[in-house]
């Protein structure tokens, strides 16, 4: 907490300093309808008008209050000019290259070697066994440990060059093809983790089994909020749509901010029904009874607050006039109406599917723009344990022409420089084909001794290509990226020294890169 | 002087943010704080002069617990401390011999300790710069005074038996009404504060209420006590809520996140888990008030107790309440790591208030608690005969079976006459062996199968296979011969039987089991068509048997427990009833009925047909194993025909031709049949069970990892805490015991310091789960000690310590803060006022339904389904996890209390979570509190929220006719207290602007009146019934209702 700040002022948990009592209660008062940056309204209730003057312009004129604020911090958003709510005194350490943060995780981890890991030498190695050499012992699943042998499954896409760069691309992945100049694709990625559960939770936290901060709590704890009406931290749920794609479950504590505290978990945004949780009014009233309501409750509040001094019940008049201020911002975020069909035709027709991994990209890219500063996308279904090219070519175009159409907005919009855009599995899948192999069928098992992904934009290098793996894509041979390396290259985009971001639990300084030493990996920063 | 005070105010300070410290920020923080307790401590003074008393406290010696202790912790543990890996130099600051030789007593300038921290040479100084530790000026300082005074010394409080300290003297004796009240008042004089006066009746009977049954008073309830003027009044009223069944509920949701309780199994499949026979139990041994001893033992090692009852069995539920998993491809060693580490840390958090998870990986950093304590008592746990594997089953074996209250007596009865038949049974085969041998002699063919006609046996001699694979030769069975596979691949029968899903049958195998543990014994299958049909398998080496029929959709039996070991000769059993659902599944290994799971699983039923037009394949993957018999019966089998069976001749003699074992056993099986009936109607609940055939043990891992186990350990206490007495047993029960050992330090000081933080809202030790070195000590250390000896010697009465708490004057405090408080004491941790916090979500929820009369009373049962946001299940699960699709009750299911709120771990109650609710996944011992405009949207919108604000002004309505009346019917059940004149005004200005715009918009009015399941009373204007909502939904957000 940052002890030199105005004890009028509420901190950034929003608490009131004791002392602040101190001051006389025609003060306290003042302070209490008048200071607090979120506290406009009351304020504004309480001087200008009389009760029933006021409730007759509630609708029209209290509304047009909340929402000119609201516009002018968009205006803001788009000028850049976002000024941090929270957030450690001390951070960033350095000058930070992103701001914000869209993360598009694909849920049950696709196969390198039909992405982005071109090896050619596969083909002529079908059905022939995995030698020993290249296994070399490693842990396997129960789901393929008892196979009787190893046999290679070439992938059976083709793969060409693109870009000045000349990464080479699947042709899973034709819109991805275009932009590769843009990506820093990592192809030397390696976990610690073999099943899926606790690989999404060690991705996500740095640690297989639950109770650690994700990297978008650590974030919103160290860096604080960009807005004042919408959450900090969002994630996103994409359906996908193949019905037999294996789906994996992911859930609550993946997006969980641990010991960091709740306000610093993610808030699910919804695809349907309330945006969030419990948004929206009750059918049958409308946005001017809820306000008179809360004009009311701040007043019987107050009466409370002044007869028993507990600063909470400030916090508390505080947090429902923010509540009533994401009610109306959050309608304005998840209303596309405005947005013109080119934007659609870009994005995929797709794009105007509630709930549709296009339409998590348009709305990723519509967070972004209005301040918040990590945005987690889950899309499932990328398991291929079976039938890998029906499910895997479903799967790649669900999210390679959106994902294509978010980078080149927000460059035209001239938000990519400092927006990092992250698309990641938690692990990769193995040459050798689990089930049946045939000419042109086949499955992978899980495989976390190397794996792709790509990263774009804040501050990352485009048109490279890092990272090499030997020609079964089972070893990592150049240039290895652990998760924990991962996750010290993002803080390190936002400003953070990995080392130094530290939280102390069970007295112990516990860091998102955990205690084993972890590198950020500089050649992918521009 | 100054100097003194600020860092006494530093102290206070950094406790207080307690995990909020940020070590990162240690270099600019203290600073910071220097500078700004400088200019407070200016004002503290003028204060303190006003008070004139506390003065002296300045003057007072270095406390080293208080003062030095947790620098030396933060700073110089991590490599001068327990963990001896990691110990830098072979220096120790945790131990005084040690320490001793870097100190010299009353002389600092010679102290190396002092030497090292106060140097400016960068190479000299301690700690050294990558440690990114740093002593503040004022530290340094302290050190330094610390030593020239002698550098006194003790060890942890937390380790040392509490002594029952006398209460202290103080100024102001009348206002001291039990001990409590001395140790309280004690450390507010010194403070030069005073106690708020006494709350008014209303708000205590409030508090009160809320304290003991989470729940608001009735009305008619605050107007007896009000009424109730006689001396012992409030005594009576405290009585009363303690005599609650609504106690053990509000008691059970605090042990319920310590247990971390919850409807799923957790992990991937996350799939409904039936343990709520446990939950129920808690509430009752609450309400019953055992003594937290027994409460405790109980839990931990109640199925070792001697004769242990039903109760005591399903109390160990404590420890099935851990997360398990299912999820294809784990490697098992791991998972039975992360359980044991769950089931330790669990123990450590609750009983020892100690973080010992630290020390899985390395010696602890900060306690004395070593790598091979931490396992030595992980090893109490692991001795258990629970698979890894869950099974995605709802009823993990071991479990027991709960029937409902009414069958409990005949279920026993059952039971114990069924135990009395089985020793008759084998009397009676005694008895038969010279009439069976005269019996045989008189038989000209081999005797039939006693479980009744086949109308199948297979003829090993017809079945058609390739004979690479397999091999047809004599079997160490008399009379049969084998099918031997050395491959994969199995033996076809053509023309199979064909039974059906409508009508019971059977199938018995007899075979010789292969090394690998995982085989196909028969199946019967159409694997074009989803395997419709049959199959008879095991995996683990546990038998299972599985029907399935339409959609893939099976019902399926798999043993529990029972591992079939390699390379031995085997009869399976497996029978179905035809009733198409699991319970009607039965497995019996070589003529023993064995434990199953799945039995009652209520999301599977058998659709369509099961008979197929394919071969019936035998050991289809049976490479190295044998089959001898397979007999398909048409029947159900019972335990006795099964046991028969595998008796062979024998057994059809005893059975069918022996009139006294006859007649046991057709006795043995109507009771056996009843038993089924009842168990169809039970639950069932996940139980411990000790593993007979091993003492617990365990490796210590190296660096914590599953697969480099190094020195084995037995199971044991931590070498810190006093020893466990030789007498006890070395498993859960002598731990059980430990814990209550009249040296014991910790037990009861973590014990008392929850209830204590569930009364008055913050631990005496902040840190209710560490009370090691790194945790918060104690506010008021005296008071701690004082409240745990007293407790231990009530005899570890539960309901008389909540009554001693809420008995005493501190609690009965008015909450009135005044600047001055908010200064000295801004956290109320000297309770220099009454208690005054956010309700648990629980409570808040159950506040609202209770004060609109919504609340539906049943105490216990399966757990519900209430409102709740669409998808929110269905987003996190897999598509076959039985917890996708939230299917919401209807009717009383809706208005049950929120701990029977069915609890998914991947997706906790939504507008409980958003309340501060932990998701169960790990025990909790202190919930966090936060106030977040999320909130405030859950209790403004929350169907359940909207719904009881109506119900409460439609009753309010049907009481009175004016809005006067109707406004004091509300707050009277709502705030527990008539309105204030101003409160009067606001709320009838909000509502005349309410009915405006509800007679304005008569469609709004209806929409709001008809959101939820019950509808408003339609006979009552639309209008007026809207606005009063609207009121009605204020008063339940505001500040006052939503604080105890």
């Amino acid at each position: 907490m940052n002890l030199t700040r105005n004890l009028l002022l509420p901190d950034e948990d929003g608490h009131y300093a004791p002392e602040s009592l101190a001051i006389d209660r025609a003060r306290a008062r003042a302070i209490a309808l008048g200071h607090h940056p979120i506290d406009s309204i009351a304020r504004e209730m309480a001087v200008n008008e009389t009760r029933r003057r006021f409730f007759s312009r509630a609708a029209r004129g209290l509304g047009a209050v909340a929402l000119a604020s609201i516009a002018s911090e968009n205006a803001r958003a788009s000028t850049g000019i976002q000024p941090a709510f929270g957030g450690l005194p001390d951070l960033p350490n350095f000058t930070p290259k992103a701001k914000r943060c869209l993360y598009f995780h694909l849920v049950g981890a696709p196969p390198q070697m039909e992405t982005f890991d071109y090896k050619p030498k596969m083909a002529e190695m079908f059905d022939k066994d995995l030698p020993e050499s290249i296994r070399n012992g490693q842990r396997l699943t129960t789901m393929t440990s008892g196979q009787m042998r190893f046999p290679i499954a070439p992938s059976i896409f083709k793969f060409a060059q693109y870009g000045k760069s000349g990464a080479w691309i699947s042709e899973l992945l034709p819109y991805t093809a275009k932009m590769v100049d843009d990506l820093a694709i990592i192809r030397s990625m390696h976990t610690e983790a073999i099943n899926h559960e606790p690989a999404l939770t060690f991705f996500q936290t740095g640690q297989m089994v639950a109770g650690r901060p994700c990297i978008g709590a650590w974030l919103s704890y160290g860096l604080g909020s960009m807005n004042q009406s919408l959450p900090t931290f969002v994630v996103l749920q994409a359906n996908h749509k193949l019905p037999k794609a294996n789906v994996q479950a992911i859930s609550a504590r993946m997006w969980s901010a641990g010991f960091l505290g709740g306000k610093y978990a993610g808030v699910s945004l919804r695809s349907s029904g309330d945006p969030v949780l419990f948004l929206n009014n009750p059918d049958g009233v409308p946005t001017e009874v809820r306000r008179r309501m809360l004009d009311s409750l701040a007043q019987m509040n107050q009466i409370e607050y002044e007869r028993l001094g507990d600063p909470e019940t400030r916090t508390r008049i505080a947090q429902y006039e923010m509540a009533f201020r994401m009610q109306s911002s959050a309608p304005e975020l998840t209303d596309l109406s405005k947005e013109p069909d080119s934007v659609f035709a870009t994005y995929g027709e797709d794009s105007r599917t509630p709930g549709s991994f296009a339409q998590s990209c348009l709305m990723a890219r519509r967070l972004a723009e209005r301040g918040v500063r990590f945005v987690q996308v889950y899309h499932r279904g990328w398991d291929v344990h079976g039938d890998l090219p029906e499910v895997l070519s479903s799967q790649c175009k669900e999210i390679d022409q959106p994902l294509y159409a978010l980078i080149g907005d927000l460059k035209q919009r001239g938000m990519l420089d400092d927006t990092l855009v992250i698309l990641a599995g938690e692990f990769g899948r193995t040459v050798y084909c689990q089930g049946k192999l045939t000419e042109t069928n086949y499955g992978r098992d899980h495989h976390p001794r190397c794996f792709s992904l790509w990263m774009a934009g804040g501050g990352v290098k485009g048109g490279v290509v890092h990272g090499e793996t030997d020609d079964f894509s089972y070893n990592i041979t150049k240039d290895p990226v652990h998760v924990r390396d991962f996750h010290a290259t993002i803080l390190h985009l936002f400003g953070i020294d990995h080392e130094h971001f530290t939280y102390q639990y069970q007295g112990l300084d516990v860091r998102l890169t955990g205690v084993e030493k972890a590198e950020v990996v500089r050649r992918i920063l521009t | 002087m100054k100097r003194i005070v600020v860092l006494g105010s530093l102290k206070i300070d950094r406790a207080q943010k307690g995990q909020h410290a940020r070590p990162n920020s240690r270099y600019p923080i203290p600073k910071l704080f220097l500078r700004r307790e400088a200019s407070l401590l200016q004002r503290q003074f003028a204060v303190l002069a006003l008070f004139s008393s506390g003065l002296s406290a300045q003057t007072a010696r270095v406390d080293f617990q208080r003062e030095i202790r947790p620098i030396l912790s933060e700073n110089c543990f991590q490599c001068h401390g327990p963990d001896s890996a990691a110990r830098q130099a072979g220096l120790r600051l945790d131990h005084h011999d040690a320490a001793l030789a870097v100190i010299a007593p009353g002389k600092s300038a010679s102290s190396v300790l002092f030497q090292r921290i106060s140097s400016t040479d960068s190479g000299f100084h301690m700690p050294p710069a990558y440690s990114r530790r740093a002593l503040t000026p004022a530290q340094i300082a302290l050190i330094k005074r610390w030593i020239d005074e002698g550098a006194a010394w003790k060890d942890h409080w937390a380790f040392q038996p509490p002594a029952q300290p006398k209460p202290p003297s103080v100024a102001n004796p009348a206002w001291v009404r039990n001990p409590i009240d001395r140790f309280i008042l004690a450390a507010l004089e010194s403070k030069g504060l005073s106690p708020a006066p006494a709350a008014d009746p209303r708000t205590l009977i409030r508090r009160v209420a809320l304290s003991l049954t989470g729940l608001p008073p009735k009305p008619s309830e605050v107007e007896a006590f009000l009424a109730d003027t006689a001396p012992g009044a409030y005594e009576r009223m405290v009585d009363r809520y303690l005599a609650s069944p609504h106690y053990g509920e509000q008691r059970a949701h605090f042990w319920l996140d310590a247990v971390r309780y919850a409807d799923t199994n957790g992990y991937h499949f996350d799939n409904y888990r039936e343990i709520w026979p446990y939950r129920d139990w808690v509430i009752a041994a609450y309400n019953r008030n055992l003594s937290f001893k027994q409460f405790t033992i109980e839990q931990i090692a109640g199925d070792l107790l001697p004769n242990s009852t039903l109760d005591q069995k399903i109390a160990t539920g404590f420890q099935r309440c851990s997360e398990t998993t299912n999820e294809g491809g784990i490697i098992e060693d791991e998972y039975a790591e992360i359980y044991a580490k769950d089931r330790a840390d669990t123990f450590g958090a609750v009983f020892l208030g100690l973080t010992v998870g630290c020390a899985a990986c390395h010696d602890h950093k900060f306690d004395p608690i070593s790598q091979k304590d931490y396992y030595s008592l992980g090893a109490f746990f692991r001795n258990t005969p629970q698979r890894i594997m869950d099974g995605n089953a709802s009823d993990q074996a071991p479990f027991v079976i709960v029937p409902r209250e009414q069958d409990r007596t005949r279920w026993a009865e059952i039971e114990s006459r069924r135990q009395a038949i089985a020793g008759e049974m084998a009397h009676a085969r005694d008895a038969a062996a010279v009439p069976f041998s005269a019996w045989e002699r008189a038989q000209l063919t081999a005797a039939p199968s006693p479980l009744g006609p086949a109308i199948y046996t297979a003829d090993l001699n017809a079945l058609s296979f390739s004979a690479e694979g397999i091999t047809l030769a004599e079997a160490p069975i008399a009379g049969h011969r084998a099918l031997y596979f050395t491959k994969a691949g199995g033996a076809t029968e053509t023309k199979p039987p064909k039974v059906d899903s409508e009508n019971p049958f059977s199938i018995a195998v007899t075979f010789l089991s292969p090394k690998s543990d995982n085989y196909n014994l028969a199946s019967h299958q159409n694997t074009k068509d989803k395997n419709r049909g049959w199959v008879l398998d095991v995996s683990n080496r546990l038998a299972s048997f599985r029907l399935i029929g339409d959609n893939g959709d099976a019902i399926e039996i798999r043993a529990a427990l029972d591992q079939i070991p390699p390379t031995t000769w085997n009869v399976i059993v497996a029978s179905y009833d035809g009733s198409r659902v699991q319970s009607g599944l039965d497995l019996y290994l070589n003529g023993r009925a064995i434990p199953t799971q799945g039995r009652n699983n209520p999301f599977t039923k058998l659709n369509g047909a099961i008979n197929v037009d394919d071969p019936l394949i035998l050991g289809k993957s049976l490479a190295d194993g044998a089959i001898s018999k397979l007999d398909i019966l048409s029947n159900a089998v019972t335990e006795s025909e099964a046991r028969a069976y595998n008796d062979g001749a024998a057994g059809y003699f005893l059975l069918r031709e022996f009139a006294p074992y006859r007649a046991l056993a057709a006795e043995d099986e109507k009771l056996s049949k009843e038993a089924k009936e009842i168990a169809k109607q039970a639950a069932t609940t996940p139980v411990m069970q000790e593993r007979a055939s091993e003492t617990p043990f365990a490796h210590v891992l190296f660096r914590g990892a599953y697969d480099q186990p190094r020195e084995r350990v037995e199971a044991n206490t931590p070498a810190v805490l006093p020893p466990m007495s030789p007498s006890l047993p070395r498993n859960r029960l002598g731990l059980a015991q430990w814990l209550f050992a009249p040296d014991q330090p910790l037990t009861a000081r973590a014990t008392v310091n929850r209830m204590w933080q569930e009364i008055f809202g913050v631990g005496l030790v902040k840190s209710a789960d560490d009370f090691g070195s790194q945790g918060e000590p104690p506010s008021n250390p005296q008071l701690l000690d004082w409240l745990a000896v007293n407790f231990e010697k009530s005899g570890w009465d539960v309901k008389r310590f909540y009554r001693q708490l809420l008995l005493s004057a501190a609690y009965r405090q008015s909450a009135v803060a005044t600047p001055l408080k908010l200064k000295i004491d801004p956290e109320n941790r000297l309770l220099s006022r009454g208690p005054r916090f956010r309700m648990d979500a629980e409570m808040i929820r159950d506040y609202v339904l209770a004060a609109s009369s919504l609340l539906a009373p049943q105490i216990g049962g399966p757990s519900v389904k209430p409102y709740q946001p669409d998808g929110i299940w269905e987003s996190v699960a897999m598509l076959s996890s039985n917890t996708r699709f939230y299917k919401q009750d209807s009717g009383p299911g809706l208005y049950r209390r929120s701990l029977y709120t069915l609890w998914k771990r991947a997706a906790p109650p939504a507008s409980l979570e958003i309340l501060n609710a932990p998701s169960r996944e790990s025990c909790t011992v202190r919930r966090e509190r936060t106030n977040t405009p999320l909130q405030a949207l859950v209790t403004m919108n929350d169907v359940q929220f909207i719904e009881a604000a109506r119900a409460l002004a439609e009753s309010a309505m049907e009481s009175g006719m004016t809005f006067t009346s109707r406004l004091s019917y509300m707050s009277s059940r709502i705030l527990m207290r008539p309105l204030t004149a101003a409160e009067q005004g606001i709320a009838r200005h909000a509502y005349d602007d309410f009915i405006r715009y509800y007679d304005a918009h008569p469609d709004d009015a209806r929409k709001l009146l008809n959101d939820g399941e019950r509808k408003g009373d339609p006979g009552l204007p639309a209008a007026d019934f809207a606005a009063l909502s609207m009121l009605a939904n204020q008063f339940f957000n505001l500040d006052e209702v939503l604080n105890q």
